[in-house]
């Protein structure tokens, strides 16, 4: 089996700071990480990998300095990292950015699985995983939190919803996007990186993919974005003080004092 | 107030980590060092006996009273100060005892401070902090302990193998007395002159002594007992004293400039001689197969094979440990490594050469887990964490069956040359007595500390006996009975196997010097005199 990850690097902080003059995520002195539902595509690629010798490739468009986090996902044994890099990429949204890794998958060639995570921690829209898939013309299952079978050209899995599980079968080649349900991701050892270190990343242009201008980057991209903002939290805290029947009495008299607000 | 009706109200505060229960009629929570004073005062006068505590995370008991008053320090959590040295590029804080080290990392991570009440000098070194990230160096497991605590027990945790104890990183004190008088120490201050000591109160009262003849053991981790040293600095006297000879009013610290680069490998080795002799490669005593290793960590950690099975059935029977890291059924025993540097790739090259030593072992570089962002190291640290965790719930679970039965845990160090001694002491008292225990800890400083975990009174029994005879054997291999939760009331036993009564009598004069009543902590490091037959 040929199998392919999508991978995004996000930054590695729940607390994004927003630049408020250009309404930008500021980077600077914040860690670029594998977006984590990345982490549990990685480590279902593997797993099957290990099971039936598959060949793990793992995709991702970016900034150049995303070739490190290709590395990273190689200590997690990917066995090839390839990086889309090219200002025509750049401000894509997820339509744009579906259309140009469909680009650089048909550059791979055949493959049996796409797997991607369910979303990406920073723009947290799970679009671009079925929209890939679409533009593909692959079949595609969302949120699946098992692989229960491979066999021949077809995958039974189980999709992860409101009520419960669902058991869903696909074609092969198809796409699928995981939940942290799934599995739980190893880390790397010393000879993963000892073997990253050495890895040559493939670096493709957009001359490279035969690609149309006008579907790619900012260009392709019909989402614009007018404002983002950092919601403010409004929560006061009150520190209750005193013996455990003190503070017994105190918080009584805080709770029935919220009910008569509410009343 | 009577002992059962203040049992009623303020039961809490009759117990600590160490799960004991003790008695007392009353309490206070000073917020200054004025009503610390006047509550000494009376209680002087009175000649009651004073319990002082902190946070109460002690796991030596010395913070539960037996009998009398309870200075509780938990309101005194006040940053006063700091102070920039920039000759010396040196910084330091000034804090009240009842400041959580929680609090503390807080603050120190914010670089956020409350300052209304603070001096401009104070002020003006904050405006210093901004050009690095400053750290507070001692870190026991527990964050919720006190400063005060810390202090009084000489404290230290996982990191102490590089930056050492509480007391390397302790500038100055204020004491107040059992007299209500107040002493006020600087490091460098008041240095003994040899064995004669001379220090003077702020109400101009000389305190003059002689310290005692006894000497402690060569072992980097100890809090048994009275630091003594011919030609000491008295300050240190104080810090590991276990709120036996004062109740620390005001500390202050110094903080460590943080390193940009910090990584975190936990290394799965396949038997505990392999694990061990690795210890001794990452400590430079011995060099394998030529390897030039430079590595200096800042943290080496143990798991015995024990622990890590204990980890393994936890992860699978209990959810609240089922989002710890996975691993093989076939790794053995586990060393754990942290490292503090200014270069990812200095700190690669090092880690490429460990993973050879690893091969040269007999182990095998792939079964080891770098972390080297902050999201991975905190999974390293959930899982060097969740052994004492195991081990707490485990006993909470087996109390339900048998109250009595308490955690039983040691704390002692040795001497680098006894480490494999006290290793094979410690699997044979185990195995012969049939007890399940799991071992984990500070190996880089040969401080292990052996978690019993008793199915029944009788093997509890057998566990406290266990560690007697261990504490016996430690102090003849030239360790230490207590290495970082100090001696309070638990160990008391085990330091006389440490020292000989003559010694620990040396002790008890050293303690009337500074409190003639004996009414400070009284029961704590040593019996009280009329106690012991």
């Amino acid at each position: 089996m040929k199998i392919i990850i999508c991978i995004k690097q996000v930054p590695g902080t729940n607390e994004v700071k927003m630049d408020p003059i250009t309404n930008t995520i500021i980077r600077e002195n914040v860690e670029a990480i594998i977006n984590p539902f990345d982490l549990y595509a990685i480590e279902e690629a593997v797993r099957i990998k290990e099971k039936t010798g598959s060949f793990v490739y793992g995709l991702s468009m970016g900034i150049p300095d995303a070739t490190e986090m290709l590395r990273e996902a190689i200590s997690l044994r990917v066995d090839k990292g390839i990086l889309m890099t090219d200002r025509k990429f750049a401000g894509a949204d997820t339509l744009a950015t579906s259309y140009a890794l469909s680009k650089g998958i048909e550059k791979i060639g055949e493959y049996d699985l796409i797997i991607c995570g369910k979303q990406a921690t920073d723009g947290d829209t799970a679009q671009v995983g079925p929209s890939l898939a679409n533009t593909l013309g692959i079949a595609y299952a969302t949120d699946i939190s098992k692989i229960l079978e491979i066999k021949h050209n077809k995958m039974s899995c189980l999709k992860i919803t409101d009520d419960g599980y669902e058991e869903i079968s696909v074609l092969l080649p198809a796409l699928i996007t995981v939940v942290k349900e799934i599995n739980m991701p190893r880390l790397p050892s010393i000879k993963s990186m000892k073997t990253a270190k050495k890895a040559e990343i493939e670096i493709v242009t957009f001359e490279e993919i035969n690609a149309d201008e006008n579907r790619a980057g900012l260009k392709g991209s019909p989402t614009q974005v007018r404002k983002t903002f950092v919601p403010v939290h409004n929560v006061n805290n009150e520190m209750i003080e005193g013996t455990s029947e003190e503070k017994a009495q105190k918080l009584s008299e805080i709770l029935l004092n919220l009910r008569t607000d509410v009343n | 107030m009577d002992e059962n009706e203040f049992a009623k109200i303020y039961g809490e505060y009759l117990r600590d980590e160490s799960r004991q229960v003790g008695n007392a009629e009353s309490i206070v929570f000073p917020k200054s060092e004025a009503e610390i004073i006047s509550s000494v005062k009376e209680m002087f006068e009175k000649n009651i006996q004073i319990t002082t505590q902190g946070a109460r995370t002690g796991l030596a008991a010395s913070a539960v009273p037996h009998n009398g008053h309870i200075i509780n320090l938990s309101k005194m959590n006040k940053v006063t100060g700091a102070r920039y040295d920039e000759k010396a590029d040196r910084f330091f804080l000034t804090v009240q005892p009842g400041v959580l080290l929680s609090e503390l990392r807080k603050y120190l991570a914010n670089k956020s401070f409350i300052v209304h009440e603070w001096d401009d000098k104070s002020i003006n070194a904050i405006n210093y902090m901004e050009k690095a990230q400053w750290f507070y160096s001692t870190d026991p497991t527990e964050t919720s302990a006190s400063m005060g605590g810390i202090a009084s027990c000489n404290a230290s945790g996982a990191k102490s193998y590089r930056y050492g104890s509480a007391r390397d990183h302790i500038t100055g004190l204020r004491i107040v007395l059992a007299d209500g008088d107040v002493l006020s120490i600087k490091r460098g201050q008041f240095i003994a002159d040899d064995n004669i000591f001379s220090l003077i109160t702020e109400s101009g009262r000389v305190i003059k002594g002689e310290l005692p003849k006894y000497k402690m053991p060569d072992v980097k981790k100890n809090t048994s007992g009275y630091f003594n040293m011919p030609g000491m600095d008295m300050i240190d006297l104080f810090i590991g004293s276990d709120g036996t000879l004062g109740i620390i009013s005001e500390i202050e610290i110094e903080l460590n400039k943080t390193q940009e680069v910090n990584w975190g490998v936990t290394i799965f080795m396949p038997d505990e001689d392999s694990a061990v002799d690795l210890v001794r490669a990452l400590r430079h005593e011995i060099i394998i197969d030529n390897i030039d290793l430079q590595l200096n960590p800042s943290a080496i950690e143990f798991f015995s094979h024990n622990a890590l099975n204990m980890l393994k059935n936890q992860q699978a029977t209990n959810s609240a440990f089922s989002n710890i890291q996975e691993f093989k059924d076939s790794y053995h025993t586990a060393v754990y490594i942290e490292i503090e540097s200014d270069s990812n790739d200095e700190v690669w090259a090092e880690i490429e050469k460990l993973g050879d030593i690893i091969n040269a072992l007999s182990g095998d570089e792939d079964n080891t887990w770098v972390a080297y962002n902050t999201i991975n190291l905190e999974k390293l640290h959930d899982f060097r964490h969740a052994c004492p965790e195991c081990v707490n719930m485990q006993i909470d679970s087996i109390k339900k069956t048998d109250n009595r039965i308490t955690k039983l845990g040691t704390d002692m160090s040795v001497p680098d040359n006894k480490l494999k001694d006290a290793m094979k002491m410690y699997n044979e008292g185990i195995e012969e007595n049939n007890l399940n225990a799991v071992i984990f800890g500070h190996i880089g400083n040969n401080h292990l500390h052996v978690n019993i975990i008793p199915q029944n009174m009788d093997e509890y029994e057998k566990g406290k006996e266990l560690f007697l005879i261990w504490a016996e054997k430690v102090a003849a291999m030239g360790g230490a009975v207590s290495a970082e939760h100090g001696v309070g009331k638990l160990k008391v036993p085990f330091l006389k196997k440490m020292y000989n009564k003559e010694e620990i009598n040396e002790m008890r004069k050293l303690k009337k010097i500074f409190d003639s009543a004996q009414i400070l902590n009284r029961g704590t490091i040593f019996e009280f005199e009329e106690d012991e037959k």
